[in-house]
């Protein structure tokens, strides 16, 4: 049983934490592309789509941590240290997910599929570029989240692949 | 798109608890509790995933916490809002 449900850990780890992660990093690329009115048009639906992926793997991506303790208990490992790390690191990237990458693409969304209205409109055109160079710092700080959020399931496999005080060897 | 996988959690949530009871009521398989042990519990966290998603009242995101029936309930109160808002 524990062969089994260590299939689905892994599996579920590379089709839906690896999808999300392929999609946050994306995601600050094309809403650059976005906030470019020379590049919006191609670029505004990628950020969409970039956006439904994130949010719809990462509700999948749950089966990961469930799955992962339910091994665990079968292995008899849930008070290793290495466990515990990476549930510990697992609870920051889904705080990162659920707090900041996801209401940011969120509000970057809505600025970027509102942009077009706003300028037809002359009274929205004033206050357009301090909205442009409010999500380009936006961009950057989902950029700079992205790549924190990605280190840390780089130190989560890591942590699995060696699991530093365990008896059974790589 | 949601409302349908929202269905789909809720329903497997349920099913997968009804399940699980049985099969400790009756017959008591180990390899039963720990199969659906971890889908029952996947179920349980996407419903409150997917509740909390769209722009939704406090109390109808609080109902998708609910143990067992949380899916239900919160598709039973997006119906009622559903009905209530073109009258």
């Amino acid at each position: 049983m524990a062969a089994f449900l260590l299939s689905v850990h892994v599996v579920a780890a590379v089709i839906f934490v690896g999808s999300v992660t392929v999609a946050v990093s994306l995601f600050p690329r094309y809403a650059r592309l976005a906030l470019d009115e020379t590049t919006a048009a191609t670029a505004v639906p990628g950020v969409q789509l970039l956006h439904r992926v994130t949010r719809a793997y990462a509700a999948l991506a749950l089966a990961v941590p469930v799955f992962g303790v339910a091994v665990a208990a079968q292995l008899d490992v849930l008070g290793d240290a290495w466990v515990q790390i990476s549930m510990a690191l697992t609870l920051l990237a889904g705080v990162l997910l659920a707090g900041v990458v996801l209401p940011g693409q969120r509000r970057l969304l809505d600025t970027v599929t509102a942009a077009p209205e706003g300028s037809a409109d002359d009274g929205a055109t004033v206050a357009a570029p301090a909205r442009i160079a409010e999500a380009a710092a936006l961009v950057r700080r989902l950029a700079m989240v992205s790549g924190v959020f990605n280190l840390v399931w780089v130190t989560v496999v890591v942590l699995m692949i060696v699991r530093p005080g365990s008896t059974t060897g790589v | 798109m949601l409302h349908r996988r929202l269905g789909t959690a809720a329903a497997v949530e349920t099913l997968s608890l009804a399940a699980l009871l049985t099969n400790l009521a009756t017959a008591h398989l180990p390899w039963i509790a720990s199969a659906l042990g971890p889908v029952h519990g996947f179920c349980y966290l996407v419903v409150i995933a997917l509740a909390w998603q769209p722009p939704a009242p406090s109390r109808v995101r609080a109902l998708s916490l609910v143990p067992a029936v949380g899916g239900l309930l919160v598709l039973r109160a997006q119906r009622r809002r559903a009905a209530a808002v073109p009258a």
